[in-house]
């Protein structure tokens, strides 16, 4: 099989060309850029860490960095939370489980675009359902422009992406499949409640897999562009401006392509650092106990 | 004991309840109103049509070009899921079967890609898909989409002919067949799951991208469905029940597809997250 070697390269070439274009180039592009001054038609100039300098005197940029941040946090607090309990819930594979597991990943997997659209009109104060359930239940005349109003506009944000705790639920009911059930019965012969059973002798087991899933929320939450580009496109004036909405429009909109890749290899970076950071942490948990 | 027993089967129903209103509901909605009047939804946003009448989904057809999208949104979900899978499967198996010198830094370097925010590679590839001329192309967004899928198809792929006997194919090799040969006659008929498993991820994928589609093109003939929205946002108010049939049309598919690969989407999905 050693003579293989000419086709064996035959075999990856095709990978490696696709890998070297659409990552590799791509990305030292955007490192290589982000040094320079360099807008549309105009020829790019070493400028150092003026880029950088200019992106921290952006109010836009402190605002879109300090909203990814806090979209971050959340996603990976209450809806790595929320995923977790619905998975120890439907875990008891109780005859519905899998019609709810279902129904939770319908969200995940339509077009995130669609989505926001969807949401768009839901929160409408003249055609959505959402005011309308309100008033029909309170008192009425409850009239909230929920995406527009700047009270409202970043929580409601937030809350278009809750379905998207499904995909930890999906993760974790795989992870629970693995845990041999003798450990439950051993456990309930003890006496041990159903309560005491997750908390005490499942979750530990899950540590791995919430590491894993933390990870995925925060890279997940860094991503995210359709659903606010569909729904607020980042206002009103700059409540919800993220990342890579900041990125899409001083690169398309300014057409400041320096500032731009300085803006996502700062993205990239904050990724790598809080991917380390949580692996770290779920790691030091292990070594206490 | 009994009481709390009971209350807290309760709480676990209504939690279970809501997540389930919040994921089906707005669907539903939204299906409903595509079939409504814009006065009928303008009057009464909670109301059931009065008549299940397809005249907003012909109506969706002539604001924005849909079938035009709909052709292009195909062409691109078949062609940029069939090229991931013969570019992916074919390296996939050569790093499963094969030793050479960088073979974990090969695999590192390719798999650390899933953890990159790719919207960070919005102007780069701008600039890349322009220099190659493949700007406004379907092509462009091929390229750039089997890009993307790498990572998880390589975990799906490589995972799986791991797990294959070695000795099925080196009786082919005996019998004189070459690795392409062995290949496509052994490899791929029993890998037959995990090639489904990453094909579905990436349809989706090719199907549901909207940020890169909106970059990577300009004019009419190149734009895939996702954009198609766009029509009616710019036009708000114009015709709402246009808008929501605009939006089923997008979403449909996707559902047809989940339901009949449901098992697996669930284990792609697994698979490609857990690798990160």
């Amino acid at each position: 099989m050693k003579a293989k070697k000419r086709h064996l390269l035959l075999f990856i070439l095709p990978a490696l060309l696709l890998f070297a274009v659409v990552f590799v180039y791509a990305t030292s592009l955007m490192f290589g850029t982000s040094f320079y001054e360099w807008r549309l038609a105009s020829k790019a100039s070493f400028v150092g860490f003026d880029n950088f300098v200019e992106l921290f005197q952006d109010r836009n940029f402190n605002k879109a960095v300090s909203n990814t941040l806090i979209w971050v946090t959340l996603q990976c607090t209450i809806h790595v939370g929320f995923g977790v309990i619905i998975a120890l819930i439907l875990a008891k594979k109780e005859f519905y489980w899998k019609f709810f597991r279902t129904a939770y990943m319908i969200p995940v997997i339509i077009s995130p675009a669609a989505l926001g659209m969807l949401y768009l009109c839901l929160f409408n104060p003249k055609i959505g359902i959402v005011n309308s359930v309100i008033n029909a239940i309170g008192p009425g005349g409850f009239n909230q422009n929920w995406f527009f109003d700047y009270s409202t506009a970043f929580f409601t944000v937030t809350m278009t992406w809750l379905p998207y705790a499904a995909v930890i639920t999906v993760i974790v009911m795989a992870e629970m499949a693995s845990i041999p059930s003798s450990i439950f019965e051993s456990a309930k012969v003890d006496g041990a409640n159903e309560f005491q059973i997750n908390m005490l002798i499942v979750l530990p087991m899950l540590r791995n897999i919430i590491g894993t899933c933390i990870i995925l929320a925060a890279t997940g939450a860094m991503k995210n562009f359709d659903l606010i580009f569909m729904t607020t496109n980042g206002g009103p004036g700059n409540t919800t401006m993220n990342l890579p909405l900041y990125i899409y429009k001083t690169a398309m909109m300014d057409n400041n392509y320096g500032l731009a890749n300085a803006a996502s290899t700062f993205l990239v970076v904050l990724g790598f650092v809080i991917i380390f950071v949580v692996t770290k942490i779920s790691k030091l948990g292990k070594q206490v106990d | 004991m009994n009481i709390g027993k009971i209350s807290l089967a309760i709480v676990k129903y209504i939690f279970l309840s809501i997540f389930l209103v919040i994921s089906i509901v707005p669907l539903i909605w939204v299906f409903l109103s595509s079939f409504k009047t814009n006065p009928e939804i303008l009057a009464a946003p909670l109301s059931i049509p009065e008549q299940f009448k397809l005249t907003n989904y012909k109506d969706a057809f002539e604001i924005a070009p849909m079938a035009t999208f709909y052709v292009n949104s195909i062409f691109v979900s078949i062609i940029g899921t069939f090229s991931n899978l013969v570019i992916i499967g074919m390296a996939s198996y050569a790093i499963s079967r094969f030793d050479f010198k960088g073979k974990r830094a090969l695999i590192a370097l390719l798999s650390v890609s899933l953890l990159l925010p790719v919207t960070a590679l919005l102007q780069p590839l701008f600039m890349t898909i322009n220099k190659i001329g493949l700007y406004d192309s379907l092509w462009g967004l091929i390229l750039v989409y089997a890009g993307f899928g790498i990572p998880v198809s390589l975990y799906i792929l490589r995972s799986y002919f791991l797990t294959i006997p070695e000795e099925l194919e080196e009786a082919a090799y005996l019998d004189g067949a070459g690795i392409i040969r062995t290949f496509v006659r052994i490899i791929i008929p029993i890998s037959k799951p995990a090639f489904a498993t990453a094909g579905v991820l990436q349809f989706l994928l090719c199907w549901n991208e909207f940020q890169f589609a909106l970059v990577l093109t300009t004019g009419n003939d190149s734009r895939t469905l996702p954009l198609a929205l766009s029509y009616f946002t710019s036009l708000f108010s114009a015709n709402y029940g246009a808008m929501f049939a605009a939006t089923m049309l997008i979403i449909i598919p996707t559902i047809i597809v989940y339901i009949f690969t449901q098992e697996q989407v669930i284990s792609g999905l697994v698979a490609g997250s857990v690798k990160g």
